[in-house]
């Protein structure tokens, strides 16, 4: 008798083929909903906006001018001086931010004493509220009362006027700013740090390396990824910088301290033309966008060298 | 001509007066001939004073009113907070929900509110901004729901303020006055003069008389080794400091250049008015020789380091100025018992340049013009500013009122100094400049001045400012 084998039933086996087909989307849903909603829509509307007029008593859209609101906020000198201000803010960020940040992490790598104290002041200034980090500095550059120009007057150097000269203004803000955001930067720099293998330094100072070589040929090059994302996230912060300039100079003096995110922001809220200002918006949209591509191409070839 | 009837008898009648008197009576004119005014026999017949109001009786059904105003001091609230319980102990059906915003984003949030399409039934605006009010349908005249006494009673400058095209767009809460205090133990101490304490237009300084006096009691102040007082407090309007508030205190320095009875195409006359007729254009109004000359007088205060170029908080009530710009509220505050200066103070007229300037802008609650209960909306306010809360208010708050019989009521304003001279610029106050884009003027003029202040150029600024201005409000025009 042969053996009667039972029919082989067919299993269905888990090979998260079929599964991925409905779980996958469903996974990113939330996630593309958000982003829709709070991103591109609102880039989308900005975009269109920039695209009509409206009425300056209930904000309705009044018809299509086309690129007209582009073309008057190019005819306001203001907006010039903002957009000037913008490169400005990201220049002076950009050369007081990394090197100090840089610098402070190589430093706190070597657990120096006081190095937990330093870190944590760091963390301290990046967790405060950037209103109040403003309101304080901006007494303590108050011309007649302020600390710093106390300090200068009680060694007998002349008092500064840090926020009312136009060609102090901007620099005072940009300190105040590199003050309070150094610590991000700081961090990247010190979590890539102490990624690179202790080895890599033994081995060179073996070879008779001196710390500047070791810095130079060694550290850099290791930190390369920690200095794109450092540079990346500053020059956004440095772009979108808006409430220190309205609590400290509310834009001037003259203009002096204007960037394109305040700009928009008065002609929205303050001249009640939110075509310009969604204009302007998307004018500093292509800024960020242009300096971030920029940035990504010289950081890319040089990789490739 | 009834509102110069009522300024003879009060026995002020200048040539200003009677000019806003004549615009007065026209808008009442305008007004009554086109029936807008409430009859007031319908008055009387409600269930508590709803003072001034003339509308239809009140609905029966449940009614939620929504007020955004600005947060007065915890006194003033209670204030308002009993008003209300009053009004719905006699209207239980209606409820009325507060929401109160910083004062500095008053306006800010109303425009946020009517472009929104969802507006509370009333908000605290600024009869600076009427013409944009009229010219935006952002409120109901309210003059359908008034008696033609009320209306009337209210000083005709004042009222020509808060109309427009006719209609009375907002209800006007208090008045405002600029006044030069001082503090008569520092002028003691490094033997000055006092300013003059007069209760008129006439007698008090000029601007080069300000400016001199402040620099000699700067300089005798530092003489006397008081190197913490400063001759003139920092502006505590708006956010404090230059800049801080064109409307109410810095235009003074511009517009008293002005002469209202110059011809009308003269530089003089469009200084005082600081813009065009049709309220579109402001260049040869903000940039005249007059206009450069006042702005020079004020930046003079800063170059010869006479105040402070950012805002001091308290600085005048602390002591530690010789003198300030306020409004009459400092008068009332310091009169409090227990609530007065460390000093001896008084108080004198603004700076004249070609004449004494006052401008009269100030808080005007209005309704909304898409309100669901526009009478019991109106009602609500009027009740609000019937005689008995307005006298509280003013009692309390110490702003100025905005009617010729709560001053009558008010026995300071014939008896006492820094009244009567309160008065008298009150009578001669100015509109800000009409212009449905008056928002956008005074957010350019605001930094222009502190610019200024800074060091900058006043016949560069002003002519640059004129001409941004020109292209805000070329908007307006569509």
């Amino acid at each position: 008798m042969r053996p009667t084998t039972a029919p082989a039933r067919k299993k269905r086996q888990w090979t998260g083929q079929n599964s991925n087909m409905i779980l996958g989307p469903a996974m990113i849903l939330p996630a593309v909903v958000a982003l829709a909603l709070f991103q591109y829509l609102p880039l989308i509307t900005a975009v269109l906006n920039s695209l009509q007029s409206f009425s300056p008593f209930d904000q309705s859209s009044t018809g299509w001018v086309g690129l007209g609101n582009y073309f008057e906020i190019f005819a306001d000198p203001a907006f010039r001086y903002a957009l000037l201000n913008t490169f400005l803010y990201i220049v002076l960020m950009l050369v007081m931010t990394i090197p100090l940040a840089l610098a402070l992490a190589v430093l706190l790598d070597r657990r120096l004493p006081g190095t937990t104290w330093a870190r944590n002041a760091a963390i301290g200034a990046l967790a405060a509220s950037e209103a109040v980090t403003a309101l304080i500095w901006n007494q303590m550059y108050e011309p007649s009362s302020g600390l710093f120009n106390a300090i200068l007057h009680a060694v007998s150097l002349p008092t500064q006027p840090f926020l009312t000269g136009d060609s102090q203004a901007l620099v005072s803000i940009v300190v105040m700013t590199v003050w309070k955001d150094v610590g991000l930067p700081l961090l990247i720099f010190l979590a890539g740090l102490q990624a690179i293998p202790r080895e890599l330094h033994e081995a060179a100072q073996l070879d008779g390396a001196n710390d500047w070589q070791i810095f130079r040929k060694i550290t850099l090059p290791q930190l390369r990824p920690s200095l794109v994302v450092a540079l990346f996230i500053m020059t956004i912060t440095a772009t979108r910088m808006f409430t220190p300039i309205l609590i400290m100079t509310q834009g001037g003096p003259q203009g002096a301290t204007t960037n394109l995110a305040l700009y928009s922001y008065l002609q929205g809220f303050e001249f009640q033309s939110q075509g310009t200002a969604s204009a302007s918006v998307v004018c500093m949209l292509a800024v960020l966008g242009i300096v971030t591509l920029v940035q990504s191409y010289v950081l890319r070839e040089k990789q490739e060298k | 001509m009834a509102m110069q009837k009522d300024l003879k008898n009060q026995g002020k009648v200048s040539r200003r007066a009677v000019l806003a008197g004549m615009a007065g009576a026209a808008l009442t004119g305008a007004i009554a001939s086109r029936g807008f005014v409430g009859s007031a026999s319908a008055q009387g017949s409600y269930k508590l004073d709803l003072g001034g109001y003339a509308g239809p009786e009140l609905s029966s059904e449940p009614v939620t009113l929504r007020f955004m105003r600005q947060d007065f001091t915890p006194d003033v609230n209670a204030l308002l907070e009993s008003a209300y319980a009053e009004f719905k102990a006699a209207y239980p059906n209606i409820s009325i929900v507060e929401e109160k915003v910083p004062y500095g984003d008053l306006q800010k949030k109303l425009l946020v509110y009517i472009a929104s399409g969802d507006a509370p039934d009333i908000m605290m605006g600024r009869t600076d901004f009427t013409d944009a009010y009229h010219a935006g349908s952002v409120a109901l005249p309210v003059q359908d729901y008034l008696s033609a006494d009320y209306i009337n009673d209210i000083p005709a400058n004042l009222r020509a303020a808060a109309s427009s095209g006719g209609n009375l767009y907002s209800v006007p809460w208090e008045t405002s006055v600029m006044m030069l205090y001082f503090n008569r133990d520092l002028f003691e101490k490094v033997k000055m003069q006092t300013p003059p304490e007069v209760t008129g237009l006439d007698g008090g300084w000029s601007d080069e008389e300000l400016v001199a006096n402040l620099i000699e009691m700067n300089a005798k102040l530092k003489e006397a080794g008081d190197n913490q007082s400063w001759a003139l407090a920092a502006a505590g309007q708006g956010n404090g400091g230059p800049g801080a508030n064109y409307s109410q205190l810095e235009s003074i320095w511009i517009r008293s250049q002005g002469d209202p009875n110059a011809a009308k195409d003269s530089a003089a006359y469009k200084t005082l008015m600081g813009i065009s007729d049709d309220g579109f254009t402001v260049s040869g109004h903000i940039d005249t020789p007059e206009a450069i000359k006042g702005m020079r007088f004020y930046q003079s205060l800063f170059a010869k380091g006479l105040t402070p170029l950012g805002p001091v908080p308290n600085q005048y009530p602390g002591g530690l100025a010789a003198t300030y710009f306020g409004g009459l509220n400092f008068t009332n505050r310091f009169r409090v018992p227990g609530k007065e200066p460390p000093f001896k103070w008084g108080v004198s007229l603004p700076p004249k340049g070609n004449i004494v300037f006052n401008g009269n802008g100030s808080d005007a609650p209005l309704v909304w013009s898409k309100s669901q209960h526009p009478a019991e909306a109106v009602a609500l306010l009027s009740y609000l500013c019937n005689d008995k809360n307005r006298l509280a208010f003013h009692k309390t708050w110490g702003s100025m009122p905005s009617r010729t019989s709560l001053r009558e009521q008010m026995s300071v304003f014939t008896t006492e100094q820094p009244f009567k001279m309160a008065q008298a610029l009150s009578d001669a106050s100015y509109s800000v400049p009409r212009s449905p884009g008056y928002f956008d003027y005074f957010n350019a003029m605001n930094p222009a001045v502190k610019d200024i202040a800074l060091g900058a150029d006043p016949a560069k600024v002003l002519p640059d400012t004129a001409a941004k201005i020109d292209r805000l409000l070329a908007k307006y025009r569509r």
